[in-house]
């Protein structure tokens, strides 16, 4: 049987970039299975150099992630011989690329300050009279309260602090720029600090300047889960899978959306936008119970699993396009194409838009029914323990022994995931070769998964090795289709 | 602080009203009641526009954190722009929103208005159906502004057949306002103008 499957395998991933590493990986798959958590949707062993979901990354508390950025901000210090509210600008403005910083001051200080907004050309105000009139606030003030940053608009103390006041309400800190019409010079913070009086915004424009330092450094990202307080550092700034270990989201590192691969963030981003604006016309359209295809008697659907049997006339159909299961194997297997109409550029707009929504509601229907699917193989999990728990109190084996139907539908959950997020990224792609073989490998992706599915819930009567086989041929399925279509 | 923001007002006051500015920029300021935070404005409408000969009324509010915040501006006088709103005269414009500075006054502010009037930015629009007729017909665009500173802001030009158009809606029943809001969204066509208003 493994030996059929290794076969098939290569068959698949012919012409794709996968190149010469068949053996190897599948003895880190197998290793894969065995050492992981249960009860954990990755079963990524993350030393794998040719697994294109494998990214490096360590979770940091703010206080480990403020090291981190001092010690950048000093570094920058000790080799440019500027000052930390300086350092501290200059790696927020440009992107806390060091190198680029250096290389650009070196050449010329003046002119990269100036384009950094960090100094100015301009000569500073000069103020007349014993007691020069404040442009902001219209009093009379002592020369000794006039103030300026690098641009030299003079201002008195009390309108700085004010200003200064205003915009940390709104939430602004490391971009509050001069008070003076057209001047986008900015204020570093050692003068903010030096001015600001009330001890409460103080801590307010730590926070929020530490907050934006985070959201500008490309290798930090804030957690996005509820309530929690972990940064992730990544080595780079990729779209790649962070799972976080203190509050167990599972996201993309780059947009810090779900994760979403094969689909880069920006097709995810509008797709998402998309389903949020048209889901009522989808939910409207897509009912929740079929009929068999035979005997036309209603079905509703309990399981993850598509491959779908008639409780009353026992045929064998799949639930997103009806059709005869048995199709669903072989290589016409064509549920998960969407068939477009060929003369649809001589139609009438009428007819285009319906066929829009049609070709619309076709990917929003599989990516709506794998998320469900997704959470009725949730229940198909506490249905597992449940049995199992009973299994072991009966003698039936050991705890240890069952632990394979639980990597298996970890892993089914995981393969069923990406399968989901290929339907947008399928939705998005142009018409030609590389769709066709998109849609190729989704398919064969779609067929495995089910197949898994199914074995899953019949847990019990499937034979363990026949699982795991599947199992494998699922993952497998699944890392091709990454490997060739997954770009970061 | 609204200490600050009422000495600064009643400088400017005297900065803005001062009469050889009033002559040359044809912009006006003046209290509403006897507080500095309410106060009410005008901009001449610039020479070689729609606008132009037109009297726009603004309506001023000075928040008490002004001027480390933007005062709120807002046409009163309805007007036909791609960055002001035709149904509630809300503006976009930078300078109200987060590029004001401190040191900007009422002077700049309105200055600025009226450089708005004279060059749109249909890019960033906040009247969506005029910013479209203004990029795809231009002409129309134009006509429609200069009625609509005539019927609003006693601007000088006549267009006889638009105003023939909007007698004719009126004669079907309807309100001339009305009729004039759908009349220049449907580019004066006055059959999508009745069912326009009719499915409302």
């Amino acid at each position: 049987m493994s030996g059929e499957v290794s076969r098939q395998m290569s068959h698949v991933s012919e012409g794709s970039a996968m190149g010469s590493d068949g053996n190897s990986s599948e003895d880190l798959d197998e290793d894969d299975y065995y050492m992981d958590n249960y009860d954990d949707l990755d079963l990524d062993c993350p030393s794998k150099a040719d697994d294109p979901e494998y990214f490096e990354y360590e979770p940091l508390q703010v206080i480990d992630a403020e090291r981190m950025l001092n010690e950048e901000i000093e570094t920058l210090c000790t080799t440019l011989k500027v000052n930390p509210s300086t350092a501290k600008m200059l790696l927020f403005g440009h992107n806390w690329n060091k190198e680029e910083i250096i290389d650009n001051y070196q050449r010329d200080p003046q002119g990269f300050l100036i384009e950094s907004n960090l100094a100015s050309r301009r000569k500073p105000d000069r103020l007349v009279g014993a007691k020069p009139v404040c442009s902001v606030c219209c009093r009379e003030v002592n020369p000794d309260r006039f103030l300026s940053v690098a641009c030299g608009h003079m201002f008195c103390r009390e309108c700085w602090d004010m200003h200064f006041q205003t915009q940390i309400q709104d939430g602004i800190t490391t971009g509050i720029e001069c008070m003076a019409k057209e001047c986008s010079i900015l204020v570093p913070e050692d003068f903010v600090y030096e001015i600001l009086t009330q001890p409460k915004l103080r801590d307010k424009y730590s926070k929020f300047s530490f907050n934006d330092l985070i959201k500008s450094h490309p290798r930090l990202r804030f957690c996005p889960g509820i309530d929690c307080a972990v940064i992730i550092k990544a080595k780079e700034c990729k779209a790649k899978k962070v799972e976080c270990e203190a509050c167990g989201a599972v996201y993309c590192f780059k947009c810090g959306l779900n994760y979403h691969a094969p689909t880069d963030c920006a097709v995810v981003k509008k797709w998402l936008t998309k389903c949020e604006d048209d889901s009522e016309t989808a939910n409207y359209i897509s009912a929740h119970t079929k009929d068999c295809p035979r005997c036309h008697v209603c079905i509703e659907k309990n399981g993850g699993c598509n491959h779908m049997q008639c409780p009353s006339c026992k045929c064998d159909f799949c639930w997103m396009c009806l059709g005869d299961w048995n199709n669903h194997g072989s290589e016409y297997y064509e549920c998960s194409r969407y068939k477009e109409n060929p003369n649809i550029a001589h139609e009438s707009m009428h007819v285009q838009a319906r066929e829009a929504l049609k070709k619309y509601l076709f990917y929003y229907g599989r990516w709506e029914n794998h998320a469900r699917s997704l959470q009725l193989e949730e229940i198909t999990r506490e249905n597992i323990q449940t049995r199992t728990q009973k299994k072991v109190m009966n003698n039936e084996g050991t705890w240890i022994d069952w632990q394979y139907l639980f990597h298996a539908v970890a892993l089914l959950k995981k393969c069923r995931y990406t399968l989901q997020y290929t339907y947008p990224y399928a939705y998005y792609m142009d018409k030609g070769s590389r769709k066709e073989l998109f849609e190729y490998q989704q398919s064969q992706l779609e067929s495995e998964v089910e197949n898994l599915s199914w074995k899953v819930e019949r847990a019990e009567i499937v034979d363990r090795g026949e699982l795991e086989n599947q199992m494998d041929i699922a993952e497998k399925r699944r890392q091709t289709l990454l490997k060739d279509f997954l770009e970061v | 602080m609204a200490n600050i923001a009422e000495q600064r007002i009643k400088r400017e006051f005297k900065e803005v009203v001062r009469s050889d500015e009033v002559a040359a920029c044809n912009i006006k300021v003046e209290l509403v009641n006897d507080t500095v935070t309410e106060l009410r404005g005008e901009i001449g409408g610039p020479p070689d526009t729609a606008y132009e000969g037109g009297k726009f009324k603004l309506e001023i509010n000075i928040p008490e954190t002004y001027p480390f915040n933007p005062p709120q501006v807002k046409f009163v006088t309805k007007i036909w722009h791609p960055n002001i709103s035709s149904v509630t005269g809300a503006i976009c414009l930078d300078i109200l929103k987060d590029q004001w500075a401190a040191a900007m006054t009422l002077r700049t502010v309105l200055l600025s208005l009226q450089a708005l009037l004279a060059a749109a930015e249909p890019d960033d629009p906040q009247d969506a159906v005029v910013a479209q007729q203004y990029k795809d017909n231009n002409d129309i665009f134009q006509r429609t502004a200069r009625h609509w500173t005539t019927a609003y802001a006693q601007g000088p030009t006549k267009d006889k057949e638009l105003e023939d158009k909007i007698g004719n809606m009126k004669s079907m029943g309807f309100d001339e306002h009305k009729a004039r809001v759908a009349l220049s969204t449907k580019d004066w066509d006055v059959t999508k103008a009745a069912e326009y208003l009719i499915g409302q």
